[in-house]
Order: C-alpha cells, then structure tokens, then sequence
C-alpha cells in the first residue's frame, strides 16, 4: 500500500488547483486534505480528530507556509524535532520569494522549497514533479531520512 | 661671547631698570619736606629749602614744620582733610611762613602720605603763567562737548586744543600706543614755529616700561626746566624705611637725565604728560611741550587732571561702545553662519552657501573651509595645494585650536609659498583628530610708518642708552604684515568653533536618528513586499489557474470569441504576475547587501547572448562585443544590469535587418564605463530623463511588450556600485545605454 501524499494548504483556490495538478500527475497515492497547522500535526501526532487514523508516516508532506493557527515553519519546526516524525520529506509550498523564508526553512531541514508559479502549466509541472519525486522515487536527500531508512528496514 | 646684536636690548632693559621713583632729588621750583606723621617733625628736607627757610636742610631735621609757619596757621588741622582713600598730592591751603623766613609770598602747599611718612611740597603760588583765571568754564565746556564727537580723533583733537589754552603750551599732542607700545600721533595743537609730528610714530622704546607703569599710576608729570639743577634729598634715606624716599606721586619729583636730554634734543625746554588710561591700561599720552621753560600752577595741572580724566572716561566709553557693536557684529555673522548650517547637510556646505558672511565674519580677504574629505576655497586664497600644506602644517602643532598670525613668513617659517598670497591666517580646528579646519586669510598690508625720527637709539660708553638726537620724520615700509587679528575676532572664532561642534555633534544624532527611521521603514517595505508577493501572486495564479482549466475542459463550448476572451484573461494575469515578480526584485536591490567580487564581463555577455538566444531565433543579429576589461562589483547584479540593456538591444532592434548590438567599454581615470548600442528603433531625447524611472515606458504596449521596471532597475543597481547611468538616442536611429562603475568602491 503506498503511503498517503499529506497536503497542507489553507486557501480552497490553491487547494483545488493543486489537487487538479496532483491528478495530472497520475499518482496512485492517497491524498490527505489537512487545511491548517494545528489540523496537521494532529494528524501527524495521532491525536484529537485523528487519534484513530491508521499509523504510518505520509510519503510526502506539501505543506503552505502560511497557514492558520500553526503556521508552516512552525509544523516543519515541530516535525523535524519529534524523532518519529523526522523522517518525513517536506516540502514547501508558497507565494513567496521573500529570503527570510527560503533561509528559515532550510534552516529547520526543508527538503524541497516551491515558489507557486503563476502559470498553470508551469504550476502542474511543478506539482507532477515534486509528487513523482518525493511519492514515487522516494529518493531521500542525504542525512536524517538515510538513518532512518536504514531504521524501516 | 659677542654681545653686539643683544647690546641695545640690554641697553633698553638697564633703562628700564633705571629707578625713576626713588631718584632722590627734586626739581628746584619748590622745595620738599618730609614729615613724621606723629609730631610733624622733619625727618627730610630738599637741600633747596634754604632758599626759602633761611635755613640749610640738615639744620632743618628734627624741628617741627608748624613752627617754622607764620603764627595763626593750623597745620594739624588743615591736614586733617587729608582724604583718607586717595594718595595723590593734595592741596592744603596756601600759607606763608615765619617772619623770619626770606620767603614772605604765599606758598601752595601739596601733602600726601606714603612711604609711611608725610611728604610735603612747597611751591610758589603766585607764579601765574597762564592768561586763564577760572578754569571751570573751559573744563564744563570740554565736558559739554565729549559726547558730540564723533571718533577717538576728533575727541583727541578737543582735548588737546582745551589743554593748550589752559596751559599755554607751545604743542599738545595726543598719541595713543598699540600692543607693541609704538606711540602714534592721532591729534596735535600748536603754535607757529613748533614742527609737527601729527600722523608720526614714536618708538615704543622712547619710554621705558617702569615709565609706562609710573604713568599708570601717577597721571601727571611735569617738568619746568628741563636744564633745571636738581636738589637732593637731605639725609638720602627715608629714615622709616631706611631705604630712599619713594617718590611716585609726588609733584616735584626729579626724573631721568636721560629724559631730560631727550626733550633737549627735542628741542623742547618745558613738558607735561597727562596720562590717558582706559581699563587699567595705559593707552595713550597727551603730551605738551614748550621752547621755553614753562611754569604750570596748581590749577592749571589740576584742571588738564580732570579734563584728561574726563578724556579716559569718554574713551573707554567710546571703546565699549565700538567692541560691543563689533561683538555685536561678530555675534550676528554666527548666527547666520549657524543658521546656514543648519539648513544644509553639512558644515561645509552651510558655510558655502554664505561666503560673504564667512569672510565679513573675520575681516578676511579669503576662507578655506578644510574636512577631510575636501577643501573648499572662498574669496582671494593661497592655492588649494598652499591650504593644504597649511592644515598639515597645523596638524602637526599640539595643543592650541587657535592659531593666529598677521605675518606669515615671519611667524610659519616652513611654508615660505603661503606668505607670497597671504601675510595674516586665522585657523581654528573644528576636530585635530578627523583634520577639520575653518581657516581665514588676510592679504598682506604693506604700509608707512612715518617715524618721527630713526628709531634705533645709541649706545653710550657705558653701555647705558643716549636718547636720540633725531626727531626728522623717517619713512619705514613695512612688508610681510595683514592688519593684525582682532582680539574680539579671535575669541569669536573659538564660540563660533564651539558652537560649530554643537552643530556637527546634532547632525550626527540626527543622521543616526535618520538611519534609525531608515531601518524602521525598510522593515515595513519588507513586510509590505512580503505580504504583496505572497497575497497578490495567489489570486493571479488563481486567475491563471482557473482560466487555463475553463479552457481546457469548456473550451468547445465556446464561442471564438469566448476563446479569445479567456486568452486575455489568461495574458493579463501572467503579465500581472510578472509585474509582481519584477518588483518584487527592484525592492530587493536596494535592500540587499552587495556582494563584491572581480567580474568578467565577456563571460557574462556570453551567458546572457545565449539565455536570451531564443528571443532572437530566426533574427539576424551582428554582435559586435568588445574585449572587456574585469570589474569589481556584484557579480549577480551586474549580470541583472546586462540582462536587461542587453535583453533591451534585441527587443528594440526586432524590426532591422540586420540587427547590429555592440557590447563596449571606456577605461576612464577613476571609473569604467560600459555601453550597449543597437541601431533599434531608438528613442526621442526629450524623454531621456523618463527612461530610467519606475514604469515609465516610451512605446506602446502593442509596440513592445515590458512592465517599465528594468531600466529602474538598472539605475538602482548602478547607484548602489557609486556608478552613473545615462542613455544617449535618436527615433529611428538605435540608442546606447552606458553605466559606469567606480575602480574604487566603498566597502559596501
């Protein structure tokens, strides 16, 4: 069974056009809806409205940086620190060039970081791409996720 | 040890050291004792008392003086007036002496204690010279008429004319001293047949400093005779103090023989010297002479006394009066100069905007105005290179913040050139520290004095000085010298330093203040890019989105014109993106750092002719790039700035055939300069200063596509390197865009 694709995004518009994208991309994985921070980690923690979902990590998470409650450096920040989370690739997904962000979230250990393009095109193309990579090939980076690789096996 | 060029220095100073207030004798019109305050005894007698006692001084010591007056005369009483605070001869009473006595005339009789004894002075009271009985009315009138003159000389003039009708003298001059002591002649009355020496000078050496300070003191000195015989004292010494009698206020006091040749070769046989004293200080002399000896009475010294009291008063009242208008002056000139710099970014600036102010401020001819970064020159100066050496010259001195000279050659030996332009420099530093200097320059005043006579004096054989026998007028130029600084204007330029460094100390906090807001700002125009990039991008790619979709899934549902529409839906909102993202980038190019690194040009040329190499596809254009020299700057930046002059060149050249781009450069001597030609579509020179503004576009959208930011950014990039930007064109005919980047830059 192939483990769900967990996006994260607060804006229905952004939200639907990204869903449109990911089934563009023809992937067989699950997507799981979350529409703000809190929502996310109570999934990812298995508690309050999801302390019953079935365990597991997701294959990737695409997660908005802004983002109600808990915003999106603040989930990664959260995920990164908790060692049964850690292994998880995130990937960002913004508006924004604005390099306080770019740096902040390299610093807290982002995999991936995604400027939406305003072009649709491009913006599936970009979708497609990081759903093949991080859900299909699963190819993960150097570091963390290695350990933990080995840790799955 | 030779001591030939020092003898007539040592000559002056043993004639200073002469003891003119202790000369022990007295002139021989009058005759002097010297009493015990006690039982009025006599303890000294002037050997000339004979004459008029019948008895020779030493018979004298020991008696006591009322016995020898006539019977009836109360001298204890009448010394009882004897004022208590003042220490001058003061007159008694006129009294005559015993009957036995050879002398039977009324004797004026001047007491006053000092030297811890009673001096007493006899002189004859009816010796009457002078043709005026009553005196006050010549002194009321004098009085009455001080305050309409006009100047220091007319007042002089007044005063010397009332005091030769008192007097009788044959000339009354009035001199004043400047700070080295020369005397100048400023008004003069005299007869026919007296020479004349109004507008002459008067060595300051012609009166010896214990003189200048006796005349401080003692405002009056009168000489009869100057052949008289003196008449010692009888004994020597002031028994009370065992030394000899102190004679500083008393009338007949004997003076120097030195003096009396002087008047001799002078030509004059009788003087007399009212002192003028203005704060304390000796500032000038009336002095009378007269051919002839010449007798002066008790009232007529008295009366020339006040009205040469009356001359110091209104002097001083005339020199307060011109200083406080001056400071005045002074006060009013930093005010504007304050002001001025106040309005401007800088010190030097503020003071440039009012040069004439600068210059009136110090009565100079020329101002340099010196920080460290550049020397500005107002007015008539040395050369810049010539201020420069200065300011080095004073950065070398310790100490002082003020350096004053109104003879530059004499007194800044190392900098001969600076005298050839200027004789007097003012110089005040603002900071030694950071070479910050305000600098004022006088031009050399070459000027005439007129001597009354060689100023140089002889030597005698004993090495003591022989007064000078030469009183013809001798011409002296004088060279090297400006008017000499005021003292006022010396102090005013250390409060117009002071307040100078207020200034620059506000300044300062004011600019960190500016940076503070700076900051501030630039943290707000984060966020509201920040928040514009990120709210603003989201609907157009919504737009975007949404249009793309309705066109792909209902697309056959419309109509052709439903098509087209949607098309410009979606043109519209990728333009609109596009816009966002290139303004985006213009704001970060002022805010972030540059990074400096030698850049190759070529390579970048290189780079963009084959990014941008799809925009030209099936074109024909002649590159013609140039060998380009290596530049220091930021390399991202740089490439952003050839990006777009280069991206430009294609854009605007898409209708030639062929299309010719040249890619240049220009080693200047401070600066590279880099060009981009095409021979497009070019543009109208009246326009030149729009191109490089924010959205300013010069052809219609439908013409040439764009969002107006690139040659924006352009500048801003360029600006931020210390580097200038201009365009150069015609319609029709293609245009260059050229920038330069500075060899030095600042560490950015």
């Amino acid at each position: 069974m192939l483990k769900p694709i967990l996006l994260v995004e607060d804006n229905p518009r952004d939200l639907e056009l990204t869903l449109v994208a990911l089934e563009r991309s023809q992937l067989a994985n699950e997507v799981i809806v979350l529409r703000d921070g809190a929502d996310a980690l109570d999934y990812l923690l298995r508690r309050n409205a999801y302390a019953d979902r079935d365990d597991g990590n997701p294959a990737v998470m695409l997660l908005d940086l802004k983002l109600p409650k808990v915003d999106g450096l603040e989930v990664l920040k959260l995920v990164r620190t908790t060692p049964e989370l850690r292994s998880i690739p995130v990937v960002m997904l913004t508006s924004s060039r604005e390099e306080p962000d770019l740096q902040r979230a390299y610093e807290l250990g982002v995999n991936a970081y995604v400027v939406k393009p305003v072009e649709f095109k491009e913006f599936v193309t970009a979708i497609s791409d990081l759903g093949v990579f991080w859900a299909v090939l699963n190819e993960p980076p150097p570091g963390s996720l290695r350990l933990s690789r080995r840790g799955n096996q | 040890m030779s001591n030939a060029p020092t003898s007539l220095e040592q000559a002056i100073e043993r004639c200073a050291q002469e003891p003119i207030r202790i000369p022990g004798s007295i002139q021989p019109q009058g005759f002097l004792l010297v009493l015990d305050h006690s039982d009025l005894s006599i303890l000294q007698a002037s050997e000339n008392s004979q004459q008029w006692l019948g008895q020779p001084a030493q018979a004298l010591l020991g008696q006591a003086l009322p016995a020898l007056l006539a019977e009836g005369v109360n001298l204890r009483e009448l010394l009882a007036n004897l004022p208590e605070d003042e220490v001058f001869p003061f007159h008694i009473g006129d009294l005559q002496l015993h009957p036995q006595a050879p002398c039977q005339e009324p004797l004026r009789v001047l007491a006053h204690a000092h030297d811890q004894v009673l001096i007493v002075e006899f002189e004859p009271s009816a010796r009457r010279v002078s043709q005026h009985s009553d005196y006050y009315p010549l002194v009321r009138a004098f009085v009455s008429t001080v305050h309409q003159a006009k100047g220091i000389e007319e007042l002089l003039q007044q005063a010397v004319r009332q005091i030769k009708r008192i007097t009788g003298f044959g000339r009354v001059k009035a001199y004043s001293f400047d700070a080295d002591g020369t005397g100048k002649v400023l008004a003069e009355a005299l007869d026919p047949g007296y020479p004349s020496y109004l507008g002459q000078s008067f060595p300051g050496s012609d009166i010896p400093r214990q003189a200048r300070e006796l005349y401080c003191i003692n405002r009056i000195r009168v000489i009869e005779d100057a052949d008289y015989q003196p008449a010692a004292l009888v004994p020597e010494l002031n028994p009370r103090t065992g030394q000899p009698l102190d004679m500083s206020f008393a009338t007949l006091r004997s003076v120097s023989p030195v003096h009396l040749q002087y008047m001799r070769n002078m030509g004059t046989q009788a003087s007399m010297s009212l002192s003028i004293v203005v704060d304390g200080k000796l500032w000038g002399l009336v002095s009378c002479h007269h051919e002839q000896p010449r007798a002066v009475d008790f009232q007529s010294r008295t009366a020339c006394e006040l009205l040469a009291n009356v001359l110091s008063l209104q002097l001083e009242a005339l020199e307060a009066h011109d200083s406080t208008r001056f400071l005045l002056d002074l006060r009013q000139y930093i005010v504007r100069m304050l002001a001025a710099m106040a309005d401007h970014d800088s010190v030097s600036d503020g003071l440039l905007a009012q040069p004439e102010v600068m210059l009136q401020f110090a009565r100079a001819s020329g101002a340099a105005i010196i920080s460290a970064e550049r020397c500005d020159l107002i007015g008539h100066t040395p050369p810049a290179a010539q201020v420069n050496a200065l300011v080095h010259w004073l950065g070398q001195r310790s100490g002082e913040l003020v350096l004053h000279t109104d003879n530059v050659r004499r007194d800044i030996e190392v900098l001969p050139e600076l005298a050839e332009h200027s004789a007097g420099v003012l110089a005040v530093a603002i900071s030694q520290i950071h070479s910050h200097y305000l600098v004022w320059f006088r031009d050399e005043q070459a000027r005439t004095v007129d001597w009354a006579g060689r100023p140089e004096k002889h030597i005698g054989p004993q090495g003591t000085l022989n007064p000078r026998h030469s009183f013809e007028r001798w011409r002296e130029e004088v060279r090297d010298f400006s008017a000499p600084w005021e003292p006022l204007i010396i102090e005013g330029v250390t409060e117009l330093r002071n307040a100078v460094l207020g200034i620059v100390l506000r300044k300062a906090e004011e600019l960190a203040q500016l940076a503070n807001e700076l900051k501030r700002s630039n943290k707000e125009l984060e966020a509201f890019s920040y928040s514009v990039s990120h709210d603003l991008r989201a609907p157009l790619r919504h737009i975007a989105g949404y249009s793309e979709l309705l066109n792909e899934l209902e697309g056959e549902h419309l109509t052709e014109r439903g098509k087209r529409f949607l098309g410009h839906i979606e043109e519209a909102a990728q333009f609109a993106g596009s816009l966002v993202d290139n303004l985006l980038n213009f704001s970060q190019m002022g805010r972030s750092a540059l990074r400096l690194s030698d850049v190759d040009l070529n390579a970048l040329v290189e780079a963009i002719r084959n990014e941008t190499a799809p925009d030209y596809a099936g074109r024909t254009i002649i590159w013609e790039v140039a060998q380009l020299p290596k530049v220091y700057a930021d390399p991202a930046f740089i490439n952003m700035v050839l990006h777009n002059l280069i991206a430009n060149a294609i854009k605007y050249s898409r209708d030639r055939d062929p299309a010719r781009i040249e890619v240049g450069a220009v080693q200047h001597a401070d600066e590279t300069e880099v060009y981009v030609r095409d021979n497009g579509v070019g543009f109208d020179m009246a326009y030149v200063d729009k191109l490089f503004g924010v959205f300013q576009r010069l052809h219609r959208m439908e013409e040439f596509e764009g969002t107006g930011i690139g040659l924006a950014s352009v500048r801003r990039i360029i600006e931020r390197h210390d580097g200038r930007v201009w365009a150069e064109g015609r319609v029709g005919q293609g245009a260059s865009f050229h920038f330069t980047l500075p060899h030095q830059l600042p560490t950015a």
